[in-house]
């Protein structure tokens, strides 16, 4: 067995050739020059304080070999697998029962999708402290090769096929078997490749094979003895892609200290000079993915600003690392400004042709709160250079921007175009979800949630499709019910957790709901929503300071989003610093100008900003925005009332009155606007009913105007656009004003 | 006949010819109904004339058609709009059927992304009249319910409040649903038509598309005119007025453009702009005629010069002579100042033309009930029922019947039935705050009429309703205010400004009310005959120590009686009595004596104090 090529943590598993009994068909038949260098790395192996640079010839030397296995043998557990059938559609069709490998096999294409390795996992590259070999290597080997022939038989039925590539029949037994299990593997037969996996390792000892069986118990999801298997013949003490799967497998088993342990606090392999190893098989590199593995641990033990920092570096080592990449981003680790950071100083040279590719699929994918155009530049390069726009991927950018946007029906509609490519894209689904709630669309929302729970019913999204449902019908407990639900299959779906707490914030469970919303601020410390929602909450119990702090906390992630701006405009309002609220709050409304004024949010803060124009005394403006929430948002109690109350004060009794009826009529029994319409009446009792009372003064224009019969002749010009604004200005100005200008009007056309 | 006038008569007869085919084809019939029915009114001339002017008719696209087939002008409209290809063609089809077929969500759907002017305003007027039904259908529920309970609470001897109480809940609901219900009406689907997205689009298109105004210019004015529908019910009226002046500008034969344009104004000053303004805009001879209906119209609304209007009506009677439109506004007219007779001489003219219109009869059983000619009424009470059960109009005539019969719970239950067909019937609310004003249930005449102002608040019956019922109810601050409002409607009626002046006299205003008395004072028909006014006057200047203007207004008092036929009030007795005594005290015992003489009606204790009087008197006298 060749122990030289070794993947080491620069190298990807793709490093080491994917099928075993290729390989060591080669061996065989190719120089015995070949294994030369190898077994030149074996006799190194002893040196135990080996340092890196001594690996790297070996490394080189194990890359040269499986691009020439690449090239020169086809991997036929490729062509056996059920991807690459379709691919190769006219071998398939002829012998469906038994998939025959095809004749021109997949090439380098096929290597990546069968990114299976058996050989070579040990190797000088590791760290001394793990270095420790088991020696029964030779002897397994030479077991396998002596039972070789007893294998030949079963193997003929294949061998016959593959013509022109490989003689099957002249590989040794154990390779055969290896072979089988190795299939059986791609096939998802777990149980064939693990009982042969079994007798390969039980014939041959090989830790190669342990690993393999290990591979089979951990696809089958017998995680507890894939560990055992790795932990009894220490391989993961001298294999870093065993420790991998050592680790993952303790992840998958929730032993999260236990796999910390495994992959090590920190990253054994860190180079301090930063200096990079180039990995030129296209894979990611081993580092990067327990890099990755690192992180997802920390983030499970909650700890996560060491989770934030593994997996930055694990991006950092290799940009190929989507998953982590994924992570960051989705769980919402990363502020919105450290994100566009770090994506910028993310190098991407080392995709060669496809740097600019990646970099804009990383970055339409990151916070639209800020740089749109450049997320925006970036889709356009998708969808021009690559066709990519109907790919769930870039709708998924679209739909984010403008959920951002708080543009939901737009939203909603694209949603449904992207679900008709795909019905159950878990990209797509929580923003569908949300829209749906935001619009209040209850029916599509049922079935929506009934299709998940047929098909998904261990998904997160769909029992947050669910709650969502439940929330909508007003129905708060079993929305809890159902988002805790999803939040406990997986802890880190904020969605899921901010909805378990707006069910208490809901029904006025301040206390409960504080405590789900600052759980889920430790959780997403990358969204600022947690926080902005606290000090909601903290602004509803009438706890200032405390809510202030909270605001600045969001303000400081995220200082773009006008909900926030409005919220810190309420705030100040309360603290009655009403110049500081107005500031707020025009920025909010600057921040929200481009949005259609349907939308909850316009409403919410242009009342807020009439209520902020009216503490300060600014009447005019006051009104002006009261109405303009009135036309646009219809009417309401509390606005109407305090519009009475600004027409009030500014003495224009007939406005008060009118808009105090409206809120009335709205909601018999606001007090306050009873209070208010009362003091208006009273005021207007107080009007003097002189020669200047509106009533007098109509009462003069009616007579005037059946006394002048030849007033229409000498009219002013007036068109129709100064006639509406006329008319608006008379709606705007007080009765008495508009009563004396028109009066005058009318008498000065009687005098000519 | 003149010359000119033929040419005139024969234009508007083109004129609406055209109107009345393209509304019915873009579904706006009660607009297409009008012009027709006008069309049908007119005046007949030689049909040689209209056959030469026909042809003459320059912008209609009618014209090429006329030509060819001059026989059958009316059938060709069916396919005219001028820049709609077969595409557009066939799609209006499609929608028109499934318009005609009320299904108006599919009717928007397939008409989702036309361009065509006339086909976006049918996309939008479906879109829109879809949300109002779904809108509607959920209040009818309500009213449904409520009829129930209504009925039965009328039925308990409590009814009253019960009657009150369904009321109120009715209206809370529609407050607590008009967040909901009002904002948009959807599937639970998460879209959802609401008035500001019609608007939007309509705005965005109008915006866009401003130079091909001239084109189709039937498709953008009804587009405006839907703007104008729009900004209404959103409440800002401004906007819905300019709306409204320039669909009328583009196309002025649309009348139910015309009737928003005045549920638009409130007052009657802006009234008179509006009227400045058309008058100005719309100048040609074709659309002047429009302009004089309309104003004919405003008049009824908020009065004017009675001349102006007598002539404008003489002159479209010459035009139209046998539109029953007119009539009813000569009836109305008739009716608004109190002519009972001859309105209800109209309006049998009116039946016996046609028959079968339901339209405005209800005011005519308004004017029976005055009249208090029952078996007539309960003549058109059947009648109308017999044309049509479930129309508006017929279910007020019968609660007139029965309010007229003096069975007020039957009464009000046809009231509501008609508010079911009709929700916007501003006299069915107002009529009903009678009924339970009737019933002595001051709390839901109230709410029936701030129903009645809320739909119309130009209604001076229903503020003076609210007025009354507040006065009831002690809260004369509200009270107040309400007959405020119903005297800027109506400031040249005595009877606003005398209950003014008596509510300002019940919260210790003597000098607004003193004003208000004389304001009324001066608008009486025969000022020195109303003697109650009088005699009010002069109690308040008393109380105000202005024992000579007192005196002086008890003297118009008493001489008042001389003018009247020797009837005599209570007023003038008191009048005499309070004279009596002031003379007395003033030692003017001659006159004291002749005042104290003549009280010879009122309680005893008057008359005893009159008779000690007089013979006190002539004992100084001797």
């Amino acid at each position: 067995m060749s122990r030289g090529e070794t993947p080491s943590q620069h190298n990807s598993t793709l490093a080491v050739s994917p099928v075993v009994g290729n390989r060591n068909l080669q061996m065989q038949h190719q120089s015995q020059q070949r294994n030369d260098p190898t077994l030149h790395n074996q006799g190194t192996l002893g040196n135990q304080g080996s340092s890196a640079t001594q690996t790297l010839p070996g490394n080189q030397g194990s890359r040269n070999l499986s691009h020439s296995h690449r090239t020169q043998t086809p991997h036929h557990s490729v062509t056996y697998s059920p991807l690459v059938q379709k691919i190769q559609n006219n071998a398939s069709l002829a012998s469906l029962a038994t998939p025959a490998p095809a004749q021109n096999h997949g090439g380098s294409t096929a290597g990546l999708l069968a990114s299976m390795t058996k050989s070579g996992l040990f190797g000088p590259a590791m760290p001394s402290t793990l270095r420790k070999v088991s020696a029964t290597l030779d002897p397994g080997r030479t077991r396998g090769v002596g039972q070789e022939d007893k294998m030949n038989m079963d193997d003929l039925l294949d061998s016959n096929q593959i013509v022109d590539s490989i003689d099957v029949t002249q590989l040794p037994a154990a390779e055969k078997l290896r072979l089988w299990r190795h299939d059986s593997l791609m096939q998802h037969q777990y149980r064939t490749a693990e009982y042969i996996g079994d007798k390969v390792y039980a014939m041959t000892g090989d830790p190669n094979d342990a690993f393999w069986l290990a591979q089979v118990y951990y696809n089958s999801g017998s995680y507890v003895r894939a560990v055992e298997l790795l932990t009894r013949n220490n391989l993961d003490a001298s294999s870093v892609m065993c420790r991998y799967l050592t680790a993952l497998c303790l992840v998958q088993l929730k032993k999260h200290e236990e796999a910390l342990d495994i992959v090590g606090e920190t990253n054994p392999f860190q180079d301090p000079l930063s200096n990079r190893v180039k990995n030129q098989d296209g894979g990611i590199k081993l580092e990067s993915s327990m890099c990755f593995l690192r992180g997802k641990i920390f983030a499970a033990l909650n700890n996560f600003e060491r989770a934030k920092e593994c997996l930055k570096e694990a991006l950092q080592v290799d940009v190929k690392n989507f998953e982590a990449f994924d992570e960051l981003i989705s769980k919402n680790l990363l502020t919105p400004n450290e994100e566009w950071m770090f994506v910028a100083s993310l190098d991407f040279t080392e995709l060669g042709d496809n740097d600019e590719f990646i970099k804009s699929l990383y970055i339409s994918r990151l916070s639209k709160h800020l740089n749109l155009d450049q997320v925006r530049k970036a889709q356009d390069f998708l969808i021009d250079e690559y066709k990519l726009e109907n790919n769930t991927d870039i709708i998924h950018s679209h739909v984010d921007m403008l959920f951002t946007q708080c543009k939901f029906s737009k939203c909603l509609k694209l949603c449904e175009e992207a679900l008709e490519h795909d019905e159950y894209s878990f990209t797509i689904l929580p923003t569908y979800i949300s829209c749906l709630y935001e619009l209040g669309g209850k029916n599509k929302l049922f079935l929506i949630s009934h299709k998940l729970a047929e098909n998904f019913p261990k998904h997160p999204i769909t029992w947050f499709g669910v709650g969502a449902y439940y929330m909508c019908t007003n129905k708060i407990s079993e929305a809890r019910k159902y988002f805790s639900k999803a939040s406990i299959l997986d802890p880190t779906f904020s969605q899921a957790w901010i909805g378990f707490a707006h069910t208490y914030a809901v029904e006025g469970e301040h206390e409960q709901a504080i405590s789900a919303y600052s759980t889920a601020s430790r959780f997403f410390p990358g969204t600022h929503l947690p926080n902005l929602f606290l000090g909601m909450q903290y602004l509803l119990m009438g706890t200032l300071q405390l809510a202030e702090e909270y605001f600045i906390l969001a303000y400081d992630v995220c200082p773009y989003d006008p909900l926030l701006l409005n919220e810190m405009g309420v705030l100040y309002f309360k603290k009655n610093d009403f110049v500081k609220a107005k500031k707020y709050l025009k920025k909010a409304w600057e921040a929200i100008k481009a949005l259609d004024s349907e939308s909850k949010s316009w409403v919410s803060i242009h009342t807020n900003l009439a209520h902020s124009y009216r503490k300060l005394g600014e009447n005019e403006r006051a009104v002006k925005c009261f109405k303009l929430v009135l036309e646009t948002a219809g009417k309401d109690t509390d606005t109407l009332c305090a519009l009475g109350y600004v027409y009030l004060r500014m003495n224009r009794i007939g406005k008060a009155i009118d808009s105090l009826h409206g809120s009335l009529a709205l909601c018999p029994s606001n007090q306050t606007a009873q209070e208010l319409l009362k003091q208006a009446l009273e005021v207007n009792l107080l009007t003097a009913l002189d020669d200047n009372h509106p009533l007098m003064v109509s009462s003069q224009i009616r007579q005037q105007s059946s006394s002048l019969e030849n007033r229409k002749r000498t009219a002013n010009k007036l068109d129709a656009h100064a006639m509406a604004k006329r008319l608006k200005h008379g709606q705007n100005s007080s009765d008495d004003e508009l009563y004396d200008g028109d009066s005058m009007e009318l008498e000065y056309t009687s005098m000519q | 006949m003149d010359e000119p006038f033929v040419q005139l008569v024969s234009d508007i007869k083109t004129e609406l010819t055209y109107s009345s085919s393209q509304l019915s084809r873009l579904k706006l019939y009660n607009s297409a109904k009008w012009s027709a029915e006008a069309l049908w009114g007119m005046c007949v001339i030689e049909p040689t004339t209209s056959f030469t002017d026909f042809s003459k008719m320059d912008e209609s696209p009618l014209r090429n058609r006329c030509n060819t087939e001059a026989i059958v002008p009316q059938q060709s409209p069916e396919k005219a709009s001028p820049s709609m290809d077969t595409f557009e063609y066939n799609q209006y089809l499609l929608a028109s059927t499934l318009f005609d077929c009320k299904e108006f969500d599919r009717c928007a759907y397939f008409l989702a992304d036309s361009t065509h002017p006339e086909l976006l305003f049918l996309k939008l007027y479906s879109k829109f009249l879809s949300w109002d039904k779904k809108n509607q259908e959920s209040v009818e529920n309500m009213l449904t319910a409520k009829d129930v309970k209504g009925v039965q609470g009328i039925g308990n001897v409590n009814g009253d409040s019960k009657g009150r109480e369904s009321i109120e809940r009715f209206r809370d609901y529609e407050a607590g649903n008009n967040g909901h219900h009002k904002k948009s009406a959807d599937l639970d689907n998460g879209d959802s038509t609401s008035v500001p997205a019609i608007l939007k689009e309509l705005n965005q298109y109008l915006s866009e598309n401003r130079e091909k105004e001239e084109e189709v210019s039937v498709g953008f004015a009804l587009l405006y005119y839907l703007k104008g529908v729009l900004y209404k019910l959103q409440d800002i009226p401004s906007n819905a007025i300019s709306s409204f002046l320039s669909s009328l500008s583009l196309f002025p034969y649309n009348w139910t453009c015309w009737t928003e344009l005045i549920s638009c104004i409130t007052r009657s000053d802006e009234s008179l702009l509006l009227l400045k303004v058309l008058n100005e805009k719309l100048t040609s001879e074709k659309s002047q005629i429009m302009l004089k209906f309309f104003k004919l119209s405003v008049f009824q609304e908020f009065n004017g010069n009675i001349d102006d209007f007598i002539q404008e009506l003489d002159y479209l009677l010459l035009i139209f002579p046998r539109f029953a439109f007119l009539k009813t506004q000569h009836a109305l007219i008739n009716y608004h100042y109190m002519d009972y007779v001859s309105a209800g001489l109209i309006f049998d003219q009116i039946i016996k033309l046609d028959p079968y219109r339901l339209e405005d009869m209800d005011t005519y059983s308004n004017i029976l009930y005055v009249m208090q000619k029952t078996s007539k009424l309960a003549y058109l009470a059947q009648f109308a029922s017999g044309v049509d059960r479930f129309r508006a109009e017929t279910c007020c005539i019968i609660a007139n019947y029965y309010s007229a019969k003096q069975e007020h719970e039957k009464s009000i239950m046809y009231f509501r039935r008609a508010l079911t067909l009709n929700k916007n019937s501003t006299s069915a609310w107002t009529l009903m705050g009678h009924e339970f004003v009737e019933l002595k249930n001051s709390h839901a005449a109230i709410e029936c009429y701030r129903r009645a102002v809320d739909i119309n608040p130009r209604d001076f019956k229903a503020w003076y309703g609210l007025g009354q019922a507040y006065e009831v109810l002690d809260m004369h601050l509200y009270s107040l205010y309400y007959f405020q409002r119903s005297c800027a409607l109506k400031p040249l009626d005595k009877r606003m400004w005398q209950a003014l002046a008596s509510c300002y006299e019940k919260v210790d205003s003597i000098d607004e009310s003193i004003r208000c008395y004389s304001r009324a004072l001066q608008l009486s028909l025969n000022s020195s005959q109303d003697i109650s006014i009088l005699y009010r006057l002069a109690i308040l200047h008393e109380q105000i120590k202005d024992i000579e203007s007192c005196r002086g207004y008890m003297v118009k008092c008493v001489e008042a009686q001389e003018q009247s036929d020797g009837l005599i009030s209570d007023e003038i007795t008191k009048a005499s009595l309070w004279l009596a005594r002031h003379e007395a005290k003033h030692k003017k015992f001659a006159e004291a004596y002749k005042y104290a003489l003549n009280v010879t009606h009122g309680s005893s204790q008057e008359i005893e104090e009159a008779r000690a009087l007089a013979r006190e008197c002539r004992r100084r006298m001797d």
